[in-house]
Order: structure tokens, then sequence, then C-alpha cells
């Protein structure tokens, strides 16, 4: 099933909260942009994997918690925790 | 006899003569019209070429002289009809200019040679020569643009700029020019190593590769048996690698949609084998793992017999993979070049590698991406050292799922168009070895002021470079 732009925030929220060990309510949602990334793996890509050179619509998230933000990328596929901690992750 | 009667026997001879000589001048007119009526035999034509060949051989219908004759000075010209009447031969014209010099026709329609020989024995002559057939030579000017006649072909900016929706003229890769000398094989097999490919597409069905009945199926050691009649699926390792994303199916249209067949748009190569590979899923992302095992099945494929080539692979990331880089010398070694994107992240691969267009194995070509004004585009990854070439790689219409055409842009759009321009070449030089076409790619290009300092060649692939 073809993910959303809300749906996308949502699951970005929670995944953020459980890795952070907090509640999801805790979570604040500090931006949400239309944009382009450089592959399919929306610039995100695991240890191992390999994407599609090819330009990809898809939304910047950016979360605040603790004090910190945190990016999360995302697009019809896939939701992508962006260098959370050093490492991508696909949610 | 009385005078009476001897004017009416002297006038009914007269007129006896006269029929009588009349009837002989109507046999001799009749014996010639015949004789000339006879097709000569055309002389031997040159091979076709690409452009006419005119011939300016005389077709009249009484007949060619087969030989031009030069008697010497002081042969009249009673002497020279005489010669010619013994030979049962004709003076057909005489030159003026040069005294002497007549072009004889034989009645006989002998070989042009024998007459030759006949006259060259005269003491009377002083040469005899036959009358050469005279042809154009062929013509070996420019090459003549080819055009299709697919319906989208004019928003195909990289085969043929001519300046639409604002772009440069001329900043494509001349294929229409590269199209007058070949426009590809069904010899030639591509593999898509991407997502899959919508074998399906009404632009692509022509020109899908499909495993030939006399081959086996494809054997792998911990799954047994693969059905790879439409080629290799290595994310479940099955036999369908349909294509879920649309970026296969896409780069597989740049390779080759089909051309001239009306239906959208057509591919560096009108016509080409396809081989697709799925090792990515329809996120458009897949492992490391499947791509060895995709690589591994071509390998396995070109040792069957099947010619495949090329692999274009419009796929990568930062991390590098040992195992990667040695199934790709292995493909190497089976003479298979391969085509990578150079990637998208607008910095230099000098510095900060990206694999697989990074590995530095002999068959890898490295590629980046050029939007319609000739500039680099703005995303695309570069490096003088490890960066081949460069290819046009934004808003590219090719095939998408469901019959569709999109434009898309990236180093993934750019690497089939040289991998097309590779499969162009072997369609001609079905012989190079993997080293060989490398070469004849990277000496193929149009130097771009945009690209010194940023790839190896500086240069814009040119299709039509490449074939001659």
């Amino acid at each position: 099933m073809a993910i959303n732009k809300d749906s996308a925030v949502e699951n970005a929220r929670n995944d953020l909260a459980k890795r952070l060990q907090i509640d999801a309510s805790d979570v604040k949602e500090k931006s949400v942009e239309d944009d382009d990334f450089p592959d399919m793996a929306l610039g995100a890509a695991e240890d191992g994997e390999m994407s599609g050179q090819m330009i990809t619509s898809g939304w910047r998230i950016k979360l605040e918690a603790q004090g910190q933000t945190y990016e999360y990328r995302a697009d019809k596929n896939q939701v992508r925790a962006f260098k959370f901690k050093g490492q991508n992750y696909r949610v | 006899m009385n005078r009476n009667n001897f004017f009416i026997h002297l006038a009914l001879a007269l007129v006896l003569i006269l029929v009588a000589a009349f009837a002989g001048q109507l046999s001799r007119w009749r014996k010639q019209w015949k004789s000339h009526l006879v097709i000569i035999p055309a002389t031997e034509k040159k091979k076709a070429t690409t452009v006419e060949e005119i011939a300016l051989t005389e077709t009249r219908s009484f007949g060619r002289p087969e030989v031009l004759v030069k008697f010497k000075a002081g042969v009249s010209q009673q002497a020279i009809e005489q010669l010619t009447a013994r030979f049962h031969d004709r003076v057909e014209d005489r030159i003026e200019s040069v005294d002497g010099l007549e072009a004889i026709d034989d009645l006989d329609n002998a070989a042009a040679a024998n007459v030759v020989s006949e006259y060259q024995q005269l003491a009377e002559v002083e040469y005899a020569e036959p009358n050469y057939d005279i042809e154009l030579d062929a013509f070996e000017g420019p090459l003549v643009p080819v055009l299709p006649h697919d319906p989208q072909f004019n928003d195909q900016w990289a085969l043929a700029n001519s300046g639409q929706r604002g772009g440069k003229q001329g900043a494509d890769i001349s294929a229409t020019l590269a199209w007058a000398t070949t426009t590809g094989s069904d010899k030639v097999v591509v593999a898509v190593l991407d997502s899959g490919v919508d074998y399906t597409h009404e632009d692509l069905a022509g020109n899908m590769w499909m495993r030939p009945a006399s081959m086996a199926p494809y054997q792998d050691n911990e799954l047994g048996t693969i059905d790879d009649e439409y080629g290799f699926n290595a994310i479940d390792r099955a036999s369908d690698p349909m294509d879920e994303n649309g970026h296969g199916t896409h780069c597989a249209g740049i390779i080759g949609a089909e051309g001239e067949n009306n239906i959208g748009i057509a591919g560096v190569n009108w016509k080409v084998q396809i081989m697709p590979l799925k090792f990515m899923n329809a996120g458009g992302f897949g492992t490391t793992k499947d791509a060895i095992e995709a690589i591994n099945y071509v390998i396995d494929r070109k040792k069957a017999g099947v010619n495949v080539r090329i692999i274009s692979a419009s796929w990568g990331s930062t991390q590098r993979s040992r195992a990667l880089g040695e199934v790709i010398r292995k493909a190497y070694e089976n003479d298979i070049l391969f085509v990578a994107a150079a990637g998208n992240s607008t910095t230099n691969n000098d510095r900060n590698p990206h694999f697989p267009s990074s590995y530095n194995v002999p068959n890898v070509v490295s590629v980046a991406a050029l939007d319609r004004h000739d500039q680099l585009a703005k995303f695309s990854n570069y490096g003088v050292k490890s960066v081949a070439i460069a290819a046009p790689g934004v808003d590219i219409l090719s095939t998408w799922l469901g019959n569709g055409y999109e434009e898309k842009s990236g180093t993934s759009m750019a690497t089939p168009v040289v991998a097309g321009v590779a499969a162009l070449i072997l369609a001609e030089n079905p012989r190079l070895s993997v080293d060989e076409l490398k070469k004849k790619l990277l000496a193929s290009t149009d130097p771009i002021v945009a690209l010194k300092g940023k790839t190896v060649t500086g240069g814009r692939i040119n299709a039509a470079k490449a074939l001659e």
C-alpha cells in the first residue's frame, strides 16, 4: 500500500520514539517539505544496500525530541531514518 | 523484239531490280533491328551502400558500340567501312575531334574483349579498347540523418536536440547520424541489471531476450533449476523479472525501445535484445548480494552461448564491496562490458568513490549526466580520474510501467545511453573484445567545456563517431 505524507510523518514519529524509548507524544514535528533525493533509497541507503541512481521525489521530515533534531526521508514506497547516530535505517 | 517490247521489258527489269534492292535493304534493316534489341548484360555492380549509385551506361535501342578503335593516319573512311563490314560490324559513330577514332558496333554482339582482339591484329589499327561503363563514384560525403517516425521522438532531446524546450541545438549523442550506419542488431544482448523490466511493454516486447528453446534452464547450486525464460530474478530466485518499480523499464527503453514501429519512442538501438535481471525491489533498492547473484547469472548465460556483451548498471552506493568487485572482474574475464552510473550526490568520485562505478576493473565505464544545455547535471558526480564519460541524463523520456512513458533524471538515465551506444558498436563490429569496445567508446566523444577536468574524456558520447 502506497505511503502518503501524513502516514509517513506518523511512521517517522513512532519510529523515533521507539529508538529513543520515549513516548510518541514527546516527538514534535518541526518541518515536512517536498524534496528531491539523489537516489531511490532517498540518499539514505542501509549498509549493503544498492539503489537506483534516479532523482526521486519525496518528503524530508524533521522531528524534534529531547532537544535534538532528527531527519527522516520518505516517499510512497518507504520511510527512512537518515543518519540516526551515524546510520541509515529503513523503517 | 520491237522497240515497245524493249522498253516494257526494260521497265520491268528496273522494277524488279528496285524491288530486289528494297527487299534486301529491308532484310538488312530487320537483321540490324533484331541484333540491336539483344539486351547487353549489365556490368558487375558494386556492393550497395547507403547512397545511390547511378550508372551512365547508354541504353539506346540500336545497340551499344562495344569498342573504340583508332585507325592509323592515312586509313580512309572507305577502308574503315570495308574493314568493319568484313567483321560484320558497323561504324556507330565517328569521333570528329580525333582523326580515325571510331565507335564500332559488333552486329553479332560478341564480347567486347573479342572484338578488341580482332581489331588489334589489323595493321591499319593504332589501338582498340572496350567501350567501358562509366559510373558515378559512391557518394562519400556526410552521413544523412535517419529519423524514426516514433510519435514521441521529438521529445527525446538526448538523441536529437533541436533546441526543444530551450535546449542547446546539437547537444545530443548524434544518434540520427549513427543510425545511417546501423540501428542496432537483434544479435546483441544487453543485460539490464536493475528492478526488472516490464517485458510486456508495447515498445519493448519486440526487443526482449528470451532463453532459446535449445538452451537448458539456469541451474542454481542451492535452488536447482530456474526457468529463466524471460531473464532472472535474484530477489526471490524466481524466473519472473517483471519490473514493479519502473526504473529498470525506463533504462531498458533508453537502450532499446523498438524504433520505427510508430509506437512511443526510439531507443538508441531500434533493434536489440534486452535481458532483464531483477535485483532491486518495488522500492528501487536491493542488496549487494543479489546484484552479485544476477551478475553470476549473466556470466553463466554467456558461457552457455548467449551473446550478452554488456551489463547496464544504473545503481550504486558509497559502500565498497570486495565481493561485488570480484564478480565484475569475472564478467570482464568473460568479455562483458560493465557500464555504471557515477552517482547523483554532486561529489567528486576521485575523493569519495561511488560503487560499482568506481571499481578499478578494466571493463567498468563510469557515466556522468549532462543536461540539455551540455552542462554537467547539477546532481551528477564527476571525477577526472574515475568518471569516464558523460551522456544526457536530465528529463530523459523513456518507457514506464503499464505501457507508460515518463521523463526521469539521474546518472541512471545517462548510463543506458552509453550502454546503448556500446550495443550499436557491437552491432557493426561484433568481434570487438571488451577492451576494444571500451576503448572505442572512450574515443568517441565530443569535447564539452563543462566536462573539462570533470571526466576522463572531457566529452559527451557521440554515437556516430563510435561507428566510424
